[in-house]
């Protein structure tokens, strides 16, 4: 580690502001701290609407919206060297010495590290989500995986679970992947100076109200947690295509005074939101490391969530109940949580 | 780059856990893998071992639909050879008609009332087809014969490609799922290519006669030969055995090149087919583990 070796690094992935979610967090923050070690961060992303061009955010950080138009989820057509004269000409510009590239179905970052490669670069990818094996999108994906990290300097997942999905379907050694979990700003997410009231439990919910996240389980759960609970409340921030399926629920078990949904919240208010509860449910399907139950423990709540992919990694037991995920078995876990509850309250206090 | 491999620990260090909190455990760098590496991986969890005599029954129903659609094409070519004429063709209709529905009261035990619920259906539906007989007739005057015939072959591969061989399209009363859209796409293929050769005949009757044999066979003999196969799976099977048996004897006298293909075609779906399929289940490596999108286990009703 040559720790007054100043790098001069790039980071590469279709997934980058003003577009929101866990890797375009992860890759901001990453770029902030390494800005502040002393090091040069570029970004490389595609044109969001008519945001292209070169910008400069917080810290210097240099931000190129490569002009090329997503045509699915935000990505970008592969085109294998149509991207070539753009990276090339950023990697020399920018004087580069590291590329990073991140999120396995990013095209760009793809045909970037592989680019890079190729011109004699390190090449550092970070893997933030697991796939399967046996459907057509996974399999042709994997084989992708395998091409453009055949021959990359080191691989680094978000956690062990994710590190063993990454290993089996790029065919890395191990020992070239590297876990490094996710972090959150615990200046930002804070617990409220004051605890909420304990007349009434606030569950709060926030995630992208699709059936990945298990919106679907969210559907079944709420009612059976309402009826065996009188003096419990659920807060659900979050938008998606199943927020009418959470709407009809509501309007069928005439749920309006004790379900609220506050529709998309910006990052910015998230922790408003999560000091506002007792307990934060996750029912997601699927996660490599789930930073949303990271933040609500940072907010000092206590976390309900499905025992999925690397989410038993993340908090340790004191902090998390863990149910599978299916609608009984989670009702159960928050029920065990309710009763956690009282205790790790007036144990704040005490130490207050 | 120093990464020191399997990073040894010494014993003064506590045991390695599987967890991502609380900093990097002393002792253990990043890239630290652990003998449990890999232990929730899981392979091949459920592969079902096939047994040859099962998969040569089960493929018994495609090599019979197979001989349904060929015993409609050599009607076709009777037909348009002048080989049948009109009587004969509505005798072949009215028995047909009248077997199907034994073989769906014997083996279904259907309610009268259902049953003169299907009678009024059926009468409607022929006087439809009388009615637009003249029209299928002159549809397709003005394309040479070669071309319908083309595209009548092409159709009926893609119908044969795209039929739902496990069950019947129309369902019997009080079916749950509703046919997928493969399902709707070759029975519309095997319609339209009825409707092609229809409009190749010389007389209306002609015409209305051999639309209502071919929509017959199309629409419900999947139906009866389900409904057979519940029934009694032996008895499917002579029906199946025999149809095969009459189809090759009807085809021998078509043409004798046509006759080999139809008999190597069914060699290789009843015989080859499921031996193929046994041999290539060695290879099938299917993984399963911890990072598994979880299965909900609810119905989603949107």
């Amino acid at each position: 580690m040559g720790d007054q070796k100043i790098h001069r690094i790039l980071m590469v992935s279709d997934f980058f502001y003003p577009n929101f979610g866990g890797v375009e967090n992860h890759i901001y923050y990453l770029s902030q701290c390494l800005l502040k070690l002393g090091h040069k961060v570029v970004v490389m992303t595609h044109a969001y609407g008519n945001r292209s061009g070169v910008r400069y955010m917080t810290g210097g950080l240099k931000v190129y919206y490569v002009p090329w138009r997503p045509f699915f989820m935000q990505n970008t057509l592969p085109t294998i060297y149509g991207t070539l004269p753009i990276i090339r000409t950023i990697l020399i510009r920018e004087k580069i010495t590291i590329v990073h590239g991140h999120q396995a179905f990013s095209t760009l970052c793809h045909e970037a590290l592989m680019h890079a490669r190729t011109m004699g670069y390190k090449v550092v990818f970070t893997d933030h989500s697991l796939y399967g094996f046996s459907d057509v999108g996974s399999i042709h994906m994997n084989k992708v995986l395998q091409f453009t990290l055949a021959d990359v300097s080191q691989a680094i997942c978000v956690s062990h679970t994710s590190k063993e999905n990454t290993v089996l379907r790029s065919g890395l050694p191990p020992e070239k992947v590297f876990v490094i979990p996710n972090a959150v700003d615990t200046a930002m997410f804070k617990p409220a100076m004051e605890r909420p009231s304990r007349d009434e439990i606030i569950i709060v919910v926030i995630s992208r109200l699709v059936y990945r996240k298990g919106a679907d389980l969210l559907v079944e759960v709420i009612p059976e947690v309402c009826s065996l609970h009188p003096n419990v409340r659920f807060v659900i921030g979050g938008d998606g295509p199943k927020r009418v399926r959470l709407e009809e629920m509501r309007e069928k078990h005439s749920l309006q005074d004790r379900v609220e949904m506050l529709g998309a919240v910006p990052h910015a208010q998230v922790r408003s939101v999560l000091v506002s509860g007792h307990i934060f449910l996750n029912s997601s399907l699927t996660e490599a490391f789930c930073i949303a139950i990271l933040e609500a423990a940072s907010c000092g709540l206590l976390t309900v969530s499905t025992r999925v992919g690397g989410v038993p990694e993340v908090l340790p037991d004191d902090m998390v109940v863990l149910a599978e995920p299916d609608p009984d078995d989670m009702v159960q876990a928050i029920q065990k949580a309710i009763t956690m509850l009282p205790k790790l309250i007036h144990k704040s206090c005490t130490l207050e | 780059m120093d990464i020191s491999r399997n990073g040894s620990p010494s014993p003064a260090y506590p045991k390695w856990t599987k967890v991502v909190y609380g900093g990097m455990q002393p002792g253990y760098n990043d890239n630290y893998t652990d003998e449990s590496f890999l232990e929730g991986m899981i392979m091949n969890a459920n592969v079902v071992k096939r047994d040859m005599l099962k998969v040569m029954q089960d493929s018994v129903s495609i090599s019979q639909y197979l001989c349904i659609v060929s015993l409609v094409v050599l009607v076709w070519a009777f037909t348009l050879r002048s080989n049948l004429d009109e009587n004969s063709l509505f005798f072949i209709d009215v028995s047909l008609l009248g077997s199907g529905f034994l073989i769906l009261l014997f083996s279904e035990e259907m309610h009268s009332l259902n049953l003169l619920h299907y009678v009024l259906n059926i009468s409607f539906f022929t006087t439809g087809l009388y009615v637009l007989a003249p029209i299928y007739q002159t549809l397709t005057r003005s394309i040479s014969s070669d071309t319908i015939w083309a595209v009548s072959a092409s159709l009926l591969m893609l119908h044969l490609f795209l039929h739902d061989y496990s069950e019947s399209m129309v369902r019997a009363a009080g079916a749950l799922k509703n046919p997928t859209l493969t399902s709707c796409i070759s029975l519309n293929a095997s319609v339209v290519a009825s409707v092609f050769i229809a409009s190749c005949l010389p007389s209306r009757l002609h015409v209305f006669a051999i639309m209502l044999f071919s929509l017959q066979v199309f629409l419900f003999a999947p139906l009866v030969t389900y409904c057979i196969k519940k029934y009694s799976f032996r008895l499917y099977l002579f029906f199946s055995l025999s149809l095969m048996v009459v189809t090759l004897a009807f085809v021998y006298t078509l043409h004798r090149l046509l006759f080999v293909l139809l008999l190597s075609l069914l060699v290789f779906v009843t015989m080859v087919c499921p031996y193929w399929l046994i041999r290539i289940q060695q290879y099938k490596f299917k993984i399963n583990g911890p990072w598994d999108e979880a299965k909900l286990c609810f119905d989603i009703t949107d």
